[in-house]
């Protein structure tokens, strides 16, 4: 029943994230858009390309959708509303995300198209930029809630978030999930107007609305894990918690968007230098700084 | 829920997320067939036919920093069970994980000075 209610809040939070994205790409705010375009995906021809790994070709959007799923299913909306609480939580979804590269590189390699292919080797070393940003961050908010369950890294922020406790955390947990996300400028992996839609570019029709619905479940899962992780969660006064955590969540979706539309796309090689010498040892003082802080409040 | 029941339900969802992605399969294909026309099966490729399969050896140009990677995504394998105890054992804990962040650190600034950050 928990899991229904998940499953049906993703679904409808990843419209919300659709009518956004298209708002902040196209700058116009259109809410029907869409369910059009999905319709109108099943309804187009899907073309494979000639000689796919077919194996790959087709299990790379399930297994992408499958990956968002999985994060999504530990990622609470309030005290109970949350598929499974798992004592991992945090690491689980870690788990989850490392999945988001394989399904990519699969995708890419999968098609036997020179774009995709690029694409796909791309994200790979996009990986490699973002993974540490993920998981130093999160590492630090368990240290605050001295454990990995989602649930109880939130109600370690009721007194102040950890985004005013670990801001540089903060900042470096959302800009690495923008790129687990291919959300502009680390649009890589897709690059429009480059590699002409990279390792979505042999994905057409019903395999397209497919792969586009699992990158919409993949944001939504990446803006509230930012929620749960940094932003308090479900903790807020006069609304529901699981109204609190939804309106955390398209909040932090709406200005990964509205950052991204004006920040031209990143290099790969400029990425990893950016990422290594500046994000990696940030992300290695915040470990300090929130040690020597819980150490000097716990004194 | 137990642990066992946990796991069931994210057996569940995998199910359920193929369920829905074989239905939506299922739907188009009785919407219309796709029609088999000559070239449109060629991936896309800027206008040109791609001469040869593109499985070719890749220069992959980031393996230096692949390589120091590898070294921080084991030490992630124990940062996790640390970070869970690190309130009760306190500051000594933080000189412990700290001695061995700096020689992760050394090692980035080492491949930094050799140049494996760089584009190869």
């Amino acid at each position: 029943m928990t899991a229904a209610t998940i499953v049906a809040a993703l679904l409808a939070g990843a419209y919300v994230v659709a009518v956004l994205e298209g708002w902040a790409t196209t700058g116009r705010f259109q809410p029907g858009a869409p369910l059009v375009a999905g319709l109108a995906l099943l309804g187009r021809e899907s073309v494979v390309p000639r000689r796919p790994d077919r194996l790959l070709y087709e299990t790379a959007p399930v297994l992408l959708l499958a990956a968002a799923v999985m994060a999504a299913a530990v990622l609470p909306l309030s005290p109970e509303l949350v598929a499974v609480d798992l004592a991992t939580g945090a690491l689980f979804v870690n788990a989850a995300w490392a999945y988001v590269m394989v399904a990519l590189v699969m995708a890419g390699w999968g098609p036997n198209g020179a774009y995709a292919m690029v694409a796909g080797w791309r994200f790979l070393g996009q990986l490699i930029a973002y993974a540490m940003l993920i998981v130093m961050p999160i590492a630090t908010v368990g240290m605050r809630a001295e454990s990995l369950a989602t649930t109880a890294i939130v109600s370690s922020q009721v007194g102040l978030w950890n985004a005013a406790t670990q801001p540089i955390g903060f900042v470096l947990f959302t800009l690495a999930a923008m790129a687990v996300a291919f959300i502009p400028p680390f649009d890589l992996p897709t690059a429009p107007g480059e590699l002409a839609g990279g390792v979505a570019a042999e994905y057409t029709g019903v395999r397209l609305a497919i792969f586009r619905l699992a990158r919409l479940v993949l944001v939504v899962t990446l803006a509230a894990a930012v929620a749960v992780f940094f932003l308090g969660g479900w903790l807020g006064p006069w609304l529901p918690a699981w109204a609190w955590t939804g309106v955390k969540t398209l909040a932090v979706a709406a200005a990964m968007f509205a950052a991204g539309r004006f920040v031209p796309r990143l290099r790969a090689e400029h990425l990893l230098q950016w990422t290594w010498k500046l994000g990696i040892p940030l992300a290695l003082f915040n470990i300090a700084w929130v040690g020597v802080t819980l150490w000097w409040a716990d004194r | 829920m137990s642990t066992l029941q946990h796991y069931l339900v994210l057996a569940g969802l995998i199910v359920g997320t193929i369920g829905l992605v074989v239905t939506l399969l299922l739907l188009a294909r009785a919407v219309g067939q796709t029609r088999a026309e000559a070239g449109k099966d060629v991936p896309f490729a800027g206008g040109t036919l791609a001469p040869k399969p593109v499985w070719v050896r890749y220069h992959v140009r980031y393996y230096g920093v692949a390589l120091l990677f590898l070294a921080f995504d084991m030490e992630m394998a124990f940062m996790y069970p640390w970070a869970v105890v690190y309130r009760e054992l306190g500051l000594p804990a933080l000189l412990d994980m700290g001695v061995f962040l700096s020689v992760l650190f050394l090692g980035i600034l080492y491949g930094w000075s050799e140049g494996a950050l760089r584009r190869q």
